[in-house]
């Protein structure tokens, strides 16, 4: 983003964007709500999508027109729908989807090879349900003596809440109806895949963030679940000689009837500033970086993040981008959001409670039924209070 | 033991040539500032917080008044009361162990000749530490898969992540933060029992234990109450070190009163039970430091 910002400010000398970088989370979103709510927000925000639908109906954001969006070239139809879709609330768009960050499966080369899990090009042969995907940990451990799985279990993770929310989603399940957690038996299911996993050996116990990145990156895991942000950390690895196997980076599979995976989404915003609206040429600058940014966003996309605007994922330059062309058109038409509501999205309430049952019910400190309950009983109390405001 | 009370000072007002007046003045415009911030700082938000604990507030907005309901919601609040238990379980692991090991530290300290002032910075140091270094640093040493204790004893134990250890674990990395402060304070208080009540007591046949049962523990009295007092304040306050290191997990077991006040307010955005929370807690913290300043000033 800042070289990004840099080229901006280079190339024209009309506007002047400077950048803060906050903590990632609550300290972000807490941040941004209580500076806007006194009018000292900044002109333009990076935004999860997963939180419109809790900061939209609280006059949090400023809508965004077509027509302001037409001013500098941008239209509805240069979007990934899902994305387009996210980024509005109840007919208004709040966001301008910058990129989308879902759930992919990495693969060690190496060590999926000697397992017999390669085709003759050397990719990964197609997994169609959770029992491949737990024939190949086991074909990984029994054949190479490594772990199937490097997956973030550790308490307070998110990872389990976003495998479960993808396998619930493609089993064609719910998770919320009517501010109730409604995930029943297909959210079981989930959770007893990974408790499984792990109860069989195929992951390691007690994974930190960093150390099931360490885990795949040593060769001691032959798959890793993780978000996307992790692509540039491997390319770069690879071209320093720290990463000394050939990776492959693959949509999550299809366990059931879709392709969905967990995903979320920066976009740009702009706070609805306290009495106190953005002034017009501060909004024609925005919108003109906000243009640039998406313009550029090839930049981004060495992020290993899928930029949300189509020109720059149909170029060829970013056909030519590996791995993320290997993963990019198939996971941004099957990114799942979280659930809608004010308590949803990144680094969310809902989140939070599931990162402290889901986890406990892996590492075998709850049994999945307790686990589970604890979180409805959780998540339903959290859900029922009046919604806010 | 007697108090003795400085009586010379009383009698210098009167000498001085300058009307009182203009004293008091003085004296006014010196602590301006700091009373001015006192007020504005402390006093204010104390005032405001019970305040929004009778509304329905959120995070940023003030919200309609609604009397003692949230108060009676807290009395049937499970997860306050269990804040409650894991905060004064906290408050049991270490406020007498970081008394006992700072007293301990001081004593040895003490002893020391030579390389007194070296030793002394040594077993500070940790204190002068900001707590995410802390943190970081006991993440690392003791990582289940690539900390140093599991290289040592290949122990796959998550410290802070099992319902047995997480408390415990976050109450040594806690003492072994803090205690040089209260060694410091001990040794403060070491220095300040006169060379010639040990001769005496020497003269008297007084030796080894006794002279520390007799002698230096009771001079101590004073300051152990005090490190005491404000150990157990520290405690009961503790949110930082558990936020870093467990957050609250394994699912909620070591989730503090703070935390719960943080997660209610900031993550649920619920200013007004947040407040209700701290107003609350406050109130806790007031008693419980009353009744341990008079139990323990009885003994003096």
């Amino acid at each position: 983003m800042k070289q990004l910002i840099d080229g901006y400010n280079k190339s024209q000398n009309k506007y002047q964007v400077q950048q803060t970088v906050l903590q990632w989370g609550v300290p972000f979103y807490t941040k941004v709500r209580t500076s806007t709510s006194v009018g000292q927000a900044p002109d333009l925000i990076s935004f999860h999508l997963s939180r419109i639908s809790g900061w939209a109906p609280e006059n949090l954001l400023r809508p965004i027109t077509t027509q302001e969006l037409a001013s500098v070239g941008l239209k509805q139809a240069d979007f990934f729908p899902r994305l387009w879709q996210a980024a509005g609330y109840q007919g208004k768009t709040y966001a301008i989807p910058l990129d989308t960050h879902p759930l992919v499966m990495y693969y060690n080369k190496d060590l999926a090879g000697k397992a017999g899990l390669l085709d003759a090009n050397g990719k990964l042969k197609s997994i169609n349900s959770v029992a491949d995907l737990t024939a190949a940990f086991k074909a990984v451990k029994d054949k190479t003596g490594q772990a199937g799985l490097a997956f973030e279990n550790g308490p307070n993770s998110y990872m389990s809440w976003r495998l479960w929310l993808s396998m619930i989603n493609q089993e064609g399940g719910k998770i919320i109806q009517n501010n109730k957690i409604v995930a029943g038996e297909p959210g079981k299911r989930a959770l007893q895949a990974m408790v499984d996993w792990m109860k069989n050996g195929y992951m390691l116990k007690n994974t930190d963030y960093p150390t099931s990145v360490a885990q795949f990156t040593t060769g001691k895991a032959a798959f890793m679940l993780n978000g996307v942000w992790e692509v540039p950390a491997m390319a770069d690895g690879r071209a320093k000689k720290t990463i000394n196997f050939d990776y492959g980076v693959a949509p999550l599979p299809k366990f059931y009837a879709s392709q969905d995976m967990w995903a979320d989404s920066h976009g740009f915003a702009i706070p609805n500033n306290a009495k106190k609206p953005i002034a017009s040429d501060h909004l024609a600058g925005v919108l003109d970086f906000v243009a640039y940014v998406q313009k550029n966003s090839m930049v981004w996309a060495q992020g290993g993040h899928i930029p949300a605007y189509l020109p720059t994922v149909n170029s060829s330059a970013y056909k030519a981008l590996k791995p993320n062309s290997d993963y990019a058109t198939v996971a941004a038409q099957n990114v799942a959001f979280d659930p809608p509501g004010w308590y949803s999205g990144a680094a969310g309430p809902l989140e939070a409670s599931a990162a402290k049952y889901f986890p406990a019910a892996i590492q075998g400190q709850l049994p999945i039924d307790r686990a589970i309950s604890m979180f409805e009983a959780e998540a339903n109390k959290l859900m029922s209070g009046k919604p806010r405001p | 033991m007697r108090k003795t009370v400085a009586v010379r000072d009383l009698a210098v007002s009167k000498k001085a040539g300058r009307p009182r007046k203009s004293a008091n003045f003085t004296a006014i415009l010196m602590l301006a500032p700091f009373l001015l911030a006192y007020l504005l700082f402390f006093i204010f938000p104390t005032l405001r917080a019970v305040q929004l604990s009778l509304t329905d507030s959120t995070l940023t907005e003030t919200g309609p008044f609604v009397g003692l309901a949230n108060y009676v919601q807290l009395l049937g609040d499970a997860d306050f009361w269990a804040a409650l238990r894991n905060t004064g379980f906290f408050a049991l692991l270490t406020v007498i162990p970081t008394t006992l090991v700072g007293l301990v530290m001081a004593l040895a300290v003490h002893r020391l000749v030579r390389a007194k002032n070296f030793v002394q910075a040594l077993f500070f140091l940790p204190f002068v530490l900001p707590v995410s270094v802390v943190t970081l640093l006991w993440q690392w040493i003791l990582n289940s898969s690539f900390g140093i204790v599991h290289a040592l004893t290949g122990s796959t134990t998550s410290w802070f992540g099992e319902l047995a250890t997480a408390m415990p674990t976050v109450a040594v990395v806690t003492i072994w933060w803090t205690v040089g402060f209260n060694m410091l304070l001990f040794i403060a208080g070491l220095q300040n029992i006169s060379k010639e009540t040990y001769e005496a007591a020497s003269l008297d046949g007084a030796q080894g234990i006794q002279v520390f049962r007799y002698i230096t523990w009771p001079l101590l009295w004073p300051i152990t109450t005090l490190v005491l007092t404000l150990q157990l304040i520290s405690s009961l306050k503790i949110f930082t070190q558990m936020y870093l290191l467990t957050g609250g997990g394994p699912f909620n077991s070591t989730r503090v009163m703070l935390q719960y006040m943080y997660d209610t307010a900031f993550q649920n955005l619920s200013g007004g039970y947040a407040s209700t929370i701290a107003v609350a807690f406050f109130l806790i913290i007031l008693l419980v430091s009353l009744v341990q300043a008079a139990l323990l000033s009885r003994r003096r």
